[in-house]
């Protein structure tokens, strides 16, 4: 159970970062949408999950964000990718690509290949 | 690097919570805004919409936990919470919370001032010295004679050839006649090298201090340092001071400068005002050849250990550097060899006695403290048990035991941080009460001690265990519970625990042991002042002469004690007069001298000692001995005949088999005497000893240069002649001050100062620790009572009487009681065993003492037994 959120808390960030590298500053609101909107359901239900990581983001300096005016004319937070978030961005798909590289290959092992 | 970041974000966030908390609020409602609106533009309904946004959303309280989670310090916040409780349950308990505050404050008070005196010791050897347990002392010692200082010269020696202590300095402790002629006031300096003040690394509080140039040649640099509280005494602080002339042993000494405050040399407790080039001894002690002699050892040394260099190395060193003396010297250093010693090892000095007092008195105060913590564990306990379906009701709504076990430790260690916070304001208290000390011998002492961070630090350590220690029990029983069981049921149902039993006992134990302690100590303190010193102190003035700064010969010693003597005799309220070189019943005791004595022979090897004191004609008049044979000695002018010296009744028994002693030959190292007279036997070290054999020598025979003049008023009213004693000794010698003056009762009162201190410390304590313990008995029983209403009620109801009922009570608790009772006995009479090995075991004491404790613990059952028996059945009945 734990696992499961900590996985998903891991993989929510990098599609924060993701998302904020893409579409630039954008509010919470925004950021949820945008997720939604690619990673079908995974956010379906529990949009509030995303303020926890957007926190913790900036407090790693991630990310920063500041009041702004949103789309119906009301005060928003936006949140904006730092320099340090880009990096963080930059090392953390490089890693997932090399997971995701060598669970790929796991998958597609066939027995005849491990002997 | 990146977490580091991330806690001192959400330490910054620990701060700003509430406008945190606000933001996190205004996102929430933007965020539904904006997709209620997105929803309206899918075409729900207003309502519709928003229900759908939220559902979207999700739990917002989870969230806002896991956001709060995510951002603050969640363990401080329920600390914080926890303090808070515990503040609000302490406040509902004012009464036991004040017992509890109090009773720890005393225990953690007592426990800091003792070790705020053990730190001085140990680590403050030298007040105003930064870095003071870094410095040793350098002590040369011989076989036969022990510690006997270091000579100069050895000094120079020894300064260059330990590399391992880093600038070694040289002091002597010297009293001087300060003053103009007919006004001198005797105070303690010290003779000093050169290095001194730099060595020790201190500053001036005003001038300079001795340069090492005006410590090299003999007898040119006429220069003085004074004490700071001299300087504010003498010269009322004035910047003046220093340039002005202090005329010491009747020479003009220039005050270069004022030592820091609080410094008071480098012998503690002695506490000294003036510091003198060591090279002006020459000139100030009338010529002394202590600069030249080697045989001449009135030096201590202390040096600093060099960084890196260990005690070992300087110790390596020092022998081999004495060991070089002693073959270059062998007139003067035959025999020697030197040891590096810490301070508190001083061997001339109070601090071993007093490390070992301190350190028995501090383990007697722990067991104290121990039982206070019983107490509060069993106090604790009782009030836990009430509690228990509060307890019950947290575990049930999803506390965990952990929180639980810190809700009670909260508690207890808010109450316990109480007490040492209390208890280190007593310390403080305690350690200023104690540094008025008063001169013990003719020696000015101070006790430098204070409640500094270390001892602050030890007292909340202390308070910190002591919260641990009563905690345990409480948290451990508590969250144990079963939540559906303590609900189910009520209150009613005690569980009986042995635990407070035991911890009963255990309290009661203890307090049996100090209270046979503290009367041990108060009767044989009291007995010591009730026993015949077989003299007579009453209406006898002391008082002291030091003509050892003139460096006189024996001659003029003779004439001036002579001269001295018929002035005061003169006096028409003196009705006798004597001088002797020793007080009985002083602090360090009266020297034993080796001798022969004609007509004993002694089988085993070694020398025989008596106790010895050189007196003059009319002594045994003033001290009111009976001479038992023969006659006093001859006049102090009288030169025909032979040397002569008196003997007492225990020596005749026990070297001369009880034959007839006048006649006989007595020899000493160094001369022969005739026994001329057998006197009674009194009191020499201690009242109340064993009876010692002593001789008294003639000062007509045996000169000294210092004094204690004894006077006997024909009114009894001896105080009053202390200002015609000083008047003639003006007459006689204006240089000269006499000091030390007191009557022999108040000699006798203080040198019994250090006796007192145990004794009075137990005497304050016993009562105390049998108030904690009856507090202890009363909050058991009464609670336990309390909670059997219904079973009292029952009983009654069935037709017991409560005289039953109360003695049932009663018995029950004592039992644990008499327990503890008979294992405190036991280990206070094996104590006694170990520690007064002499005498009989004081029956009044092992058996009075047990008497009261269990009375007064039966006194402490039987009123909460009695309030039980007293409720009306039906009440009782319907109690809950």
């Amino acid at each position: 159970m734990k696992q499961k959120t900590d996985v998903l808390q891991g993989t929510l960030a990098l599609m924060v970062l993701k998302t904020l590298d893409v579409l630039g500053p954008l509010h919470g609101y925004g950021i949820a949408r945008r997720i939604e909107q690619i990673s079908g359901d995974l956010l379906a239900v529990n949009q509030g999950t995303l303020y926890p990581v957007l926190l913790k983001l900036e407090q790693e300096g991630a990310i920063e964000s500041e009041w702004g005016a949103s789309e119906n004319n009301r005060r928003a937070r936006f949140y904006r990718l730092t320099r340090e978030g880009r990096k963080q961005l930059q090392a953390e798909t490089k890693d997932w690509e090399q997971t995701a590289a060598i669970i790929r290959r796991f998958f597609d092992a066939k027995a005849e290949d491990l002997s | 690097m990146k977490s580091l970041k991330r806690f001192l974000s959400r330490v910054s966030h620990f701060v700003t919570r509430r406008r945190d908390d606000e933001r996190l609020k205004e996102e929430i409602e933007q965020h539904i805004a904006l997709q209620t609106a997105e929803n309206l533009r899918g075409g729900l309904s207003p309502v519709e919409a928003r229900r759908q946004a939220m559902l979207k959303f999700g739990g917002v309280e989870a969230m806002k936990q896991d956001y709060r989670a995510e951002r603050g310090l969640l363990f401080i916040e329920n600390l914080l919470g926890d303090l808070r409780n515990a503040g609000r349950t302490i406040s509902r308990m004012p009464g036991l919370a004040a017992v509890i505050i109090v009773s720890l404050a005393i225990g953690i008070g007592v426990n800091t001032t003792i070790f705020s005196w053990i730190q001085m010791i140990l680590f403050q050897p030298l007040p105003a010295v930064t870095g003071a347990s870094n410095f040793l002392l350098v002590e040369p010692r011989s076989d036969t004679a022990g510690y006997p200082g270091a000579s100069w010269l050895e000094y120079r020696d020894l300064q260059t050839h330990v590399p391992a202590l880093r600038d070694i300095v040289a002091s002597q402790m010297v009293p001087f006649n300060v003053g103009q002629p007919g006004q001198t006031e005797r105070t303690h300096g010290q003779l000093v090298s050169g290095n001194f003040f730099s060595a020790l690394g201190l500053k001036p509080a005003i001038g300079r201090f001795i340069r090492p140039e005006e410590a090299e040649r003999s007898g040119t640099e006429p220069v003085i340092v004074i004490s700071y509280d001299y300087w504010q005494t003498r010269f009322r602080g004035a910047p003046e001071a220093v340039g002005q002339k202090l005329r010491v042993n009747d020479r003009d000494l220039i005050v270069v400068g004022v030592a820091p405050k609080d410094f008071q040399g480098t012998m503690l407790p002695l506490k000294f005002e003036l510091w003198v080039p060591a090279t002006m001894t020459p000139a100030l002690l009338g010529g002394t050849r202590d600069l030249e002699d080697r045989t001449s050892r009135g030096f201590s040394l202390i040096g600093m250990l060099r960084p890196g260099a260990s005690r070992q190395e300087a110790q390596a060193e020092c022998s081999t550097a004495m060991a070089r003396l002693a073959r270059d010297y062998p007139d003067a250093s035959a025999g020697f060899g030197g040891e590096i010693l810490a301070f508190w090892e001083a061997p001339r000095g109070p601090q071993r006695l007093l490390i070992s007092g301190l350190a028995i008195l501090q383990g007697v105060m722990l067991l104290l403290l121990l039982a206070v913590c019983g107490n509060t564990a069993n106090l604790m306990l009782a009030r836990g048990s009430t509690r228990q379906r509060e307890m019950a009701v947290r575990v049930a709504l999803g506390a965990g035991r952990w929180r639980i076990v810190s809700l009670v430790l909260s508690e207890n260690m808010l109450l316990a941080l109480l007490g040492a916070g209390l208890g280190a304001a007593f310390a403080v208290w305690g350690t200023t009460a104690l540094r008025i000390a008063p001169m013990i011998g003719a020696f000015p002492i101070l006790f430098p001690t204070k409640v500094d961070q270390f001892t602050l630090a030890f007292a909340i350590v202390l308070g910190a265990a002591c919260g641990l220690i009563f905690s345990a029990a409480p948290a451990v029983h508590l969250a144990r519970l079963d939540p559906q069981d303590r609900l189910r049921s009520s209150s009613n149902t005690p569980p009986r625990s042995r635990a407070r039993k035991v911890l009963m006992g255990v309290e009661v134990g203890l307090a049996m042991v100090v209270l046979i302690a503290a009367a041990l100590f108060l009767q044989s303190f009291r007995s010591a002042r009730q026993t015949d010193p077989r003299f007579r102190p009453e209406g006898v003035l002391l008082a002291a002469y030091d003509l050892s700064g003139r460096n006189p010969d024996d001659a003029s010693e003779r004439e001036f004690a002579a001269r001295l003597l018929e002035r005061l005799r003169s006096l028409p309220d003196v009705e006798a007069a004597a001088i002797a070189t020793n007080v009985p019943v002083d602090l360090h005791g009266i020297p034993r001298r080796p001798f022969t004595v004609e007509g004993r022979v002694r089988t085993e090897p070694g020398q025989d000692r008596a106790i010895s004191n050189t007196v003059t004609p009319g002594y045994f008049k003033v001290m009111a001995i009976p001479l038992l044979e023969g006659n006093d000695f001859a006049d102090m002018r009288d030169k025909a005949a032979p040397a002569q010296a008196i003997v007492n009744e225990e020596f005749v028994r026990r070297y001369l088999n009880g034959a007839d002693a006048i006649g006989r030959r007595l020899q000493t190292r160094t001369q022969t005497f005739a026994i001329i007279g057998v006197a009674r036997n009194s009191a020499y070290d201690a009242l109340g000893e064993p009876p010692q054999p002593a001789v008294y020598f003639s000062y007509r025979d045996r000169p000294a240069d210092q004094g204690e003049i004894h006077l006997r008023t024909r009114s009894g009213n001896e105080t009053a002649l202390t200002s015609e004693a000083r008047t003639v000794l003006r007459d006689v010698d204006p240089m000269l001050p006499l000091y030390d003056v007191r009557t022999f009762s108040q000699h006798i009162e203080r040198n019994l100062y250090l006796r007192r201190i145990p004794a009075r410390m137990f005497a304050v304590l016993g009562p105390l620790l049998l108030g904690l313990a009856a507090i202890g008995i009363y909050a058991v029983v009464s609670y336990a009572v309390a909670r059997r209403t219904r079973e009292i009620g029952v009983r009654l109801a069935f037709g017991a009487t409560s005289g039953r009922v109360v003695l049932q009570i009663i018995r029950e608790n004592l039992a644990a009681i008499a327990w503890g009772t008979a294992i405190g006995w036991v280990l206070a009479l094996a104590i006694s065993f170990h520690v007064m090995t002499k005498g009989p075991v004081n029956l009044p004491v092992f058996l009075g003492v047990p008497a009261i404790l269990l009375s007064v613990a039966t006194l402490a059952c039987w009123i909460p037994a009695r309030r039980a028996s007293r409720i009306d059945p039906v009440a009782a009945l319907r109690h809950e």
